[in-house]
């Protein structure tokens, strides 16, 4: 069994507000898997079912090949999106007590906060209370106290929101440590560039309903127009006059200093290898690739045209 | 249970490194300590000097009591039957502050009564009683025997009187023990009621800071809510106990030092001193010390602490977890912070309304509606306290106090299950208007 979590026909309704309808998706083990949506699409609702806060109505989900149980909370580590912390309490405190909550003993509370602490360099902060710190600072401690007690899968809502650049990298790099290192990660975001850097699956959920699944590459291919972008130096001129009958110019970018992109569709039988056989000697190329839709693409793609319906 | 103790334990860590925690745990009991104290020093001395009338219709007492003088008891005879409600209310009788009833076979009988306008002290009680025992005796020597005094004393049984108050003879209305069991009951709820808040404001304040959902993803919210109530419970148990130890402490300095008589076991019952006291050495010596106001002896001789203390405890525990269940359950119903105003307003009518119910007890003890009070798990608290200060529990209604305990505990069983659907389906639910349906869809769903 390679999933870490298996999710089949959840639905979950608030006094007759369907938040959840028939959802079912796989995370495979040792994946950072995107769950995707616009506000209100039942995001955090799904979340929350997995963490067992809110009971589905109907459904049922799988942890590592088990029936879910309460037993499986302590190996799932959980960041939601609305976080909170006890704002009087210090920073090692805070941790602590989160840390033994999932089944930590002090002991080893104590030793994993010291990890955590020197990792993220915040071992100043230890006796600091709570709303003593920044909103970047909380974040930092909130995301410890998630991954504190090693969880095998991980549930990140939203983790980028608040950081600064530098932080979201840092971040980001966590998160492709514990990749490398077999945890799996569940990540909801709508920074799409971020889906993009270091997602390998996502799920697209909207009115409720998933609307996509697959690899970040399956859903781009799925939406990809048949464009192939090309930079080049030279005369845009010379650059249409070597297209002929075969290729059309779709629109195109000027860069200044005789430097342009161009996206151009395939016309017949016409491939790419085609295209840059006609463009040698014309202009000098400097790249060329094929043109995807990003996520941000898709996202409004999938989730647009139901909103105007 | 391991998460329970652990969010308890984070509680209680909290409530003891509050400002408030330590200012009431020290403030609250001195404020208490001054407060007797002052009513020892200043809330109404007992009487120095007695007039004593003794109603004697057969003349038995010869118009005499002690040879000895005793300047803090005059006595006047009346050889008439006098009906305790005349030696009430007529004028004629008001300089009198007793009545001490002598009937025809008190000889025989060993049986006497001494009514009273305002509660006499301990020892005003025993000059009284001693007096009048001695008399007998005098008289009954001399009528029955050919013994000596002396001899005859060797021999002699004991004499029974009874003081009862001429307003209320038979001990129904309020008295000072009936405000004692009042002053346990109102420390009960002063208890719940603060604390219940603490744990109101601390389960809105972690849904308004969302720490409420990290919680949830690792505890259940049957666990998060019974860790809560435990926790601050066991903050209001620690200082509870400061109370009792400061409070204990003080009294017993205040015994030590202002009211050093009170130490002498010798005067604790009454009887046990009667028989004691042959010589009038020891007369002088008892009856010299100090005459203390009914609070002084209400306190240091009066009130079973022991008894009441732990029916206390286990009233203030079952009643707390009662309305701590309650107040969480309010707490996590509400869709924002500021919803807690207008919810204590109800919650405060109902404190109120229990005060009142030890209130009503206190004053007609017997009446139907306190044996309902004494049931209601709103109000049994105090009612019981008010009834166990009083004496009620004695032989055939023992079984009362158990009773309305397993009453209490039944209820507080059936509030925290009831507390802990309204916990699970509400504590998640921000900004929303608090609405009777979604209570009673809450309360539905298991």
């Amino acid at each position: 069994m390679n999933f870490m979590l298996e999710v089949k026909n959840i639905s979950k309704s608030f006094f007759r507000k369907e938040a959840l309808s028939e959802i079912s998706l796989r995370v495979n083990k040792g994946e950072i898997f995107g769950l995707l949506g616009p506000n209100g699409a039942g995001k955090t609702t799904l979340i929350r079912v997995i963490n067992r806060i809110v009971e589905q109505d109907s459904g049922s989900i799988r942890f590592d090949g088990d029936l879910m149980t309460e037993n499986h909370l302590s190996q799932i580590g959980y960041l939601p999106e609305e976080r909170g912390l006890y704002k009087n309490m210090t920073v090692e405190g805070h941790a602590v007590f989160l840390g033994k909550l999932r089944g930590l003993s002090r002991k080893d509370a104590h030793i994993k906060v010291d990890y955590w602490f020197d990792r993220f360099g915040i071992n100043d902060w230890r006796k600091k209370r709570i709303e003593e710190l920044s909103k970047g600072m909380a974040q930092k401690v909130q995301f410890i106290c998630a991954v504190l007690h090693e969880p095998k899968f991980l549930i990140l809502d939203e983790p980028f929101s608040g950081f600064d650049p530098i932080n979201v990298d840092l971040i980001k790099q966590e998160l492709i440590e514990m990749r490398a290192a077999g945890k799996t990660v569940m990540l909801s975001t709508h920074n799409m560039k971020s889906v993009e850097e270091i997602c390998d699956r996502a799920v697209l959920i909207h009115n409720s309903k998933k609307i996509a699944e697959g690899t970040i590459s399956e859903l781009q291919n799925a939406r990809k127009t048949g464009l192939y972008a090309v930079r080049f130096r030279g005369s845009m001129i010379a650059f249409v006059n070597a297209l002929w009958t075969g290729f059309e110019v779709h629109d195109k970018d000027i860069l200044g200093d005789d430097r342009f992109i161009v996206r151009v569709k395939m016309r017949g039988d016409s491939s790419f290898e085609d295209l840059l056989k006609v463009l040698i000697g014309q202009v000098k190329i400097e790249a060329a690739w094929e043109v995807l839709p990003t996520m941000d693409n898709i996202f409004i793609d999938l989730v647009q045209p139901k909103e105007s319906e | 249970m391991r998460n329970s103790m652990l969010i308890a334990i984070r509680e209680l860590k909290e409530r003891i490194g509050s400002r408030s925690f330590l200012l009431f745990s020290t403030l609250g009991p001195l404020i208490v300590l001054g407060f007797v104290y002052l009513m020892f020093a200043f809330g109404g001395q007992s009487k120095q000097h007695w007039n004593v009338l003794v109603a004697d219709p057969t003349g038995i007492m010869e118009n005499k009591m002690m040879v000895n003088d005793d300047k803090s008891i005059s006595y006047a005879f009346a050889n008439d039957y006098i009906e305790m409600e005349e030696f009430a209310d007529a004028k004629k009788y008001q300089l009198y502050d007793a009545l001490l009833e002598v009937n025809e076979k008190v000889l025989s009988n060993k049986v006497g009564f001494v009514f009273f306008r305002e509660s006499p002290s301990i020892r005003m009680q025993t000059r009284v009683q001693y007096q009048f025992e001695r008399r007998l005796e005098e008289l009954m020597v001399k009528e029955f025997t050919s013994l000596s005094l002396k001899d005859f004393r060797k021999i002699k049984q004991p004499l029974s009187v009874n003081f009862r108050d001429v307003y209320d003879p038979y001990n129904e209305s309020s008295d000072l023990s009936g405000w004692v069991g009042m002053f346990y009951g109102g420390v009960i709820f002063t208890f719940i009621f603060l604390f219940g808040i603490t744990i109101m404001r601390s389960v809105s304040r972690e849904k308004s800071n969302r720490i409420v959902e990290v919680l949830l993803a690792s505890v259940s919210p049957n666990q998060l809510m019974i860790g809560k109530i435990v926790g601050v419970g066991l903050s209001a148990l620690l200082q509870f106990v400061v109370w009792v130890v400061v409070i204990g402490v003080g009294l017993y300095f205040m015994r030590e030092t202002l009211f050093p008589d009170m130490l002498n076991a010798a005067n604790m019952n009454i009887h046990d001193l009667t028989l004691q006291v042959d010589s009038q050495s020891y007369q002088d010596t008892a009856f010299a010390s100090r005459e203390y106001n009914q609070f002084v002896e209400l306190v240091y001789n009066r009130v079973q602490f022991v008894n009441m203390t732990v029916f206390f405890m286990l009233f203030f525990i079952s009643g707390y977890l009662f309305y701590g269940a309650l107040f969480a359950a309010v707490g996590a119903t509400m869709g924002s912070e500021s919803d807690g105003q207008q919810f204590v307003i109800p919650l405060i009518v109902l404190l109120c309304l229990a005060l009142y119910g030890g209130y009503y007890s206190l004053n007609y003890p017997e009446s139907p509606m306190v044996d309902v009070l004494h049931y209601l798990p709103f109000t049994s608290p105090v009612v019981v306290m008010v009834k166990l200060a009083q004496g009620y529990y004695g032989p055939g209604h023992v079984y009362e106090i158990y009773l309305s305990l397993l009453a209490l505990i039944s209820s507080a069983c059936l509030m925290l299950g009831l507390a802990s659907r309204l916990y699970k389906n509400g504590i998640l639910q921000f900004g929303h208007r608090v609405r009777l349906k979604h209570i009673f869809k809450w309360l539905k769903k298991s």
